[in-house]
């Protein structure tokens, strides 16, 4: 598969982050893997790009940090969704989701003509 | 609230507070990650250096991120701002020229506003430091010749049975008196002879010991001293046991029983003096209605408003002028609020001249920053268009401009603060009264507010103009017009032309009034009016009345004093007298003259009298114009005689001779006749205060003797400085308690006379040179940027055979035309400053014709000499390189 190209459309990478989070608390690093992994290294972004977007986060309350020890024992700032995050994610999903299909829509309209 | 918020609100309280603590944060958390990338691509076979490589390729540039998070911590406006201030500082420092000449103008320009300001909060916003003060009034009886005259103890009595009402009135007599103690030399004191209840009408109690008791008032029982805090501390060192110490007054033992509070030595109202005594009034002096020598002042019970007791007192005047019309019926009585008079009646029209004048010089600063920010602006047009065609929002355009306005103008502001700190120091230097006493002009967070405001109103002031360039630029046509900035339409044109006239305007009121000013003071400094202050030195002495009870005992002492210093090498002539001829006469008298019809009671005329020892006229070099001058025969026993003045003369005589003729004092009811001996030239004071009363009469030291003396020696062939000492010690052999005061050459007498007008004299020259030094910059600045903005135009004039000196015409002109539309429209203003200070002054010379005139021509050759020197530069425009260029 061909990748996407690489700049995320605005504000995709706040939505990457809050879904990658949604099972447990993760530090920068695993938040990265999970995204490259979940999508096939199709969306690919620059790392360090994730970093200001986390803090943006936190400053919003959606998600929150602690510093733990990662598995290879240094230690590490893990994010975790916060309540107010979930209900962001699930918003921001949905809307997502039918600003998609509404896309596709439009852009398969001549085929179903 | 849930674990959340409260986690959420340490995150917030950290990114406020522990920045620190962030970064380190930050860097760990990025770290970590990019050790983990780094880490897989070695694991994948990399080695260690293409592995870090590859890692710096996909974490992408660290910096940026880091900053972009750094915003994230800061609110969104706020990290915005940040971004301006940055912005502008960069920009500011990329031209440190212009931002330098900026910094310096506003600097001046607020630091002359904020120092002025800090004078006017000490003098008139700081409170008088007696409680409740604006519930106190000075009483005046008011006459033609003097609005602020005293009254007669008799009065006294009516006004206290009358006004019980309007709340307590005290009273007190300035008598400086001589102050000595055994084994050390006397000294003369300022001192005031005060009512019992003096202190409780001031609201301060003595800090030591006690006030006055009303048996004191009387005649007796007097022998009593109130000292300042200022004297305890100078001549007794503080010491603790001064309440019960006896000190000689006039020579008589005296017991000290108080001691004022610090508090009291405040110079704005009865900080000068030094001595308190009671009134200690003779049954004699307490019935009389003729001499007017008593001051009032009342604290107003609380329910009487100002108008109410302004009332009481003015009905109290008529009623006196109805019963008593001999000696009342020419005044009225007035009172003027203890606060209007802190600095002076007449200072709060000077402090407000002084306050719009450094309005003036800050209002040039403004305008020269804005015609420079303009510029700048125009310059940067091209810049300004671009990012208007990029999509920069109207606010975003101006916003960069009103923030370098804002940081030009705070650091102008904190500039401003060192300025008036230093003017507090040459202030506080140049304005140490007599006694030492500092004038005080503390510098408190008031000064400092006004600093800060002044600085706001000053960026909003001069940001606006460039920012309403930017808003209205024309997008095609800049970004079209080359490379190069604009001149700007004709209307920018126009509204730059204005802002210079307006200063030139403003600098033409500045310099005229400091001109009519320096010239006023130079001509009340080097007055040589009806006497001569060059070889002359003068001294005051007390003889205390205790061993000087008569006249008999008074001229003895005086004609062997005078015998004496005659005697003296290098000592042409010496003489006593009431008062010097270059200071005030403050007494006078009323006057019956023998033949002319009596006038109505009240309305006789009034002349200024002196008392004078012989050789007076020769020593001060008053030019007798007719008759004689007195003689060691005129003495107490023989008759009365007179001396009058040139304009008593002619406005009593005409053009008969006066000599022979006999006039009165106009007391009681049998005149005692004396008889005019003499005409003298008339004599003007050194003081910008007018005389009311232009008569002047002289008499006999013998047949008026007092026990204050003004002492004047005249030498030859030596400095009046080197006979002083000698002066001195034949003074003390003759008398070893007398004190001696001011014994120095009359001219440091008159130039310490008046230091106040000095100080005044040299702010209102440093607001003058500031605001024509900043015109002058103005000037040059939008001259030298219009010949640069016309170098090919010039350069096609020219190359059409335009002679060079008609280059230089065409700018000189157009500086010169600017300057003098300026000075015609400040003509306006110059001639209110004009009128200003001929009030505030009315004795000081204002010749407001040559002084308009000089002010003129030298704003046209600041004018002038500012824009030649861009002139001579489009001289040197090449035709042919200017042709190019473009």
């Amino acid at each position: 598969m061909e990748k996407v190209r690489k700049e995320l459309l605005q504000g995709t990478l706040d939505l990457l982050i809050l879904k990658a989070l949604s099972t447990g608390s993760l530090h920068g690093w695993d938040i990265s893997k999970r995204i490259a992994v979940v999508s096939k290294d199709r969306l690919s972004l620059k790392q360090g790009s994730l970093y200001p977007a986390l803090h943006r986060l936190e400053g919003w309350a959606w998600i929150a940090a602690e510093w733990g020890v990662s598995d290879a024992g240094r230690s590490a700032k893990f994010y975790r969704l916060t309540n107010p995050g979930r209900t962001q994610l699930e918003a921001e999903k949905e809307h997502w989701l039918s600003f998609a299909s509404a896309m596709a829509n439009v852009l398969n309209m001549e085929e179903a003509l | 609230m849930s674990s959340d918020h409260l986690n959420w609100l340490r995150v917030k309280f950290r990114r406020l507070l522990r920045r620190g603590q962030q970064e380190t944060e930050l860097d760990t958390e990025m770290q970590f990650h990019f050790d983990q990338l780094t880490e897989e691509y070695r694991a994948s076979g990399l080695s260690e250096h293409d592995a870090r490589l590859a890692a710096r390729r996909d974490f992408g540039a660290t910096d940026a991120y880091r900053e972009e998070t750094r915003d994230t911590w800061r609110p969104a406006a706020l990290a915005d701002l940040w971004r301006s201030i940055l912005f502008a500082i960069r920009s500011l420092a990329r031209s440190p020229g212009f931002t330098f000449v900026a910094i310096i103008t506003l600097t001046l320009g607020i630091g002359a506003n904020t120092s002025m300001f800090s004078i006017v909060n000490g003098i008139m916003l700081k409170p008088l430091p007696y409680a409740d003060s604006h519930k106190m009034d000075r009483i005046y009886r008011a006459t033609a010749a003097d609005p602020t005259g005293g009254v007669a103890p008799a009065d006294l009595s009516h006004l206290k049975s009358e006004l019980a009402s309007y709340g307590e009135i005290a009273s007190y007599v300035y008598s400086d008196m001589s102050l000595s103690e055994p084994g050390q030399p006397a000294q003369m004191a300022d001192a005031l002879r005060v009512s019992s209840n003096f202190f409780s009408v001031f609201a301060t109690q003595p800090h030591l010991g006690r006030a006055f008791q009303p048996t004191e008032e009387i005649e007796g029982n007097h022998r009593v001293l109130v000292i300042s805090n200022r004297m305890w501390r100078n001549r007794f060192g503080s010491r603790d046991d001064i309440i019960g110490h006896t000190v000689r007054i006039n020579g008589e033992p005296n017991e000290i029983v108080g001691v004022m509070p610090e508090s009291f030595n405040d110079w704005r109202y009865m900080g000068w003096v030094d001595v308190f005594r009671p009134l200690g009034l003779s049954p004699a002096e307490i019935t009389d209605q003729e001499r007017k020598i008593m001051n009032l002042v009342g604290r107003r019970a609380p329910d009487v408003t100002a108008d109410e007791g302004a009332q009481l007192i003015a009905g109290f005047g008529i009623r006196l002028a109805q019963d008593f019309p001999a000696s009342n019926s020419e005044s009225s009585w007035r009172q003027v609020s203890l606060d209007v008079l802190k600095a002076g009646e007449r200072s709060h029209l000077i402090l407000a001249m002084l306050v719009g004048l450094s309005g003036f010089v800050l209002l040039i600063a403004c305008s020269n920053l804005a015609n420079l920010l303009l510029a700048r602006t125009m310059a940067r047009a091209r810049e300004f268009a671009v990012r208007a065609a990029l999509g920069a929002s109207r606010s975003q355009l101006i916003r960069p401009l009103m923030i370098e306005a804002t940081l030009l103008a705070l650091v102008g502001g904190v500039g401003a603060v060192m300025v008036a700190l230093a003017a507090h120091q040459w202030l506080a230097t140049r304005s140490t009264g007599d006694n030492g006493e500092q004038v005080v002009f503390i510098l408190d967070w008031t000064v400092m507010a006004w600093a800060s405001l002044a600085s706001l109103a000053t960026a909003i002031a001069f940001g606006i103009a460039p920012a309403l360039f930017a808003m209205r630029l024309d997008l095609n046509q800049t970004l079209k017009s080359g490379s190069r900035g604009t001149t700007g339409n004709r209307g920018q044109q126009k509204l730059r032309n204005l802002l210079i006239i307006g200063q030139f305007a403003l600098a033409m009121v500045l310099l005229t009034g400091a001109t009519l000013f320096i010239r006023g003071l130079d001509d009340l400094n080097n007055r040589r009016s009806g006497w001569e202050s060059d070889q002359l030195v003068t001294g005051t002495f007390l003889l205390p009345e205790a061993n000087y009870g008569d006249t008999e005992k008074i001229t003895a002492f005086q004609r062997l004093t005078l015998e004496r210093l005659q005697a003296l090498p290098g000592v042409d002539s010496a003489s006593v007298a009431h008062h010097q001829p270059f200071l005030h006469w403050p007494s006078t008298r009323r006057l019956w003259i023998e033949g002319h019809d009596l006038p109505a009671a009240g309305h006789e005329p009034a002349a200024l009298l002196n008392g004078v020892s012989p050789a007076y006229f020769e020593t001060v070099e008053t030019s007798l114009l007719t008759g004689r001058a007195f003689k060691e025969s005129d003495t107490a026993k023989s008759t009365a005689v007179y001396i009058i003045n040139e304009s008593m003369a002619r406005g009593l005589f005409g053009d008969e001779s006066p000599i022979g003729r006999r006039l009165a004092s106009a007391v009681g009811d049998i005149p005692a006749w004396g008889e005019i001996v003499g005409v003298a030239a008339d004599v003007k004071s050194i003081f910008p205060e007018a005389t009311p009363v232009t008569f002047q009469i002289y008499r006999p030291m013998t047949q008026s003797a007092q026990h204050l003396n003004q002492l004047a020696v005249r030498t030859s062939g030596i400095a009046p400085s080197a006979v002083v000492e000698s002066i001195r010690s034949v003074m003390t052999e003759l008398d070893p308690d007398l004190p001696l005061n001011q014994l120095q050459p009359a001219n440091t007498t008159i130039a310490r006379a008046n230091y106040q007008l000095g100080v005044l004299r040299d702010m209102l020259s440093s607001f003058a040179v500031l605001g024509l030094a900043l015109a002058a910059l103005g000037i040059y600045g939008v001259i030298a940027r219009t010949v640069a903005l016309r170098t090919s135009e010039f350069g096609i004039r020219l190359a059409l055979g335009a002679q060079v000196n008609d280059i230089i015409r065409l700018v000189l002109s157009s500086g010169t035309r600017l300057a003098l539309y300026g000075a015609a429209l400040g003509l306006v203003g110059a001639f209110g400053i004009s009128k200003l200070l001929g009030t505030a002054f009315p004795n000081m010379a204002i010749e407001r014709g040559p002084v308009l005139l000089t002010t003129t021509v030298v704003l046209i050759a600041v004018a002038l000499l500012a824009s030649y020197l861009p002139a001579r530069k489009a001289a040197k425009i090449s035709p042919t390189e200017a042709l190019r260029a473009e």
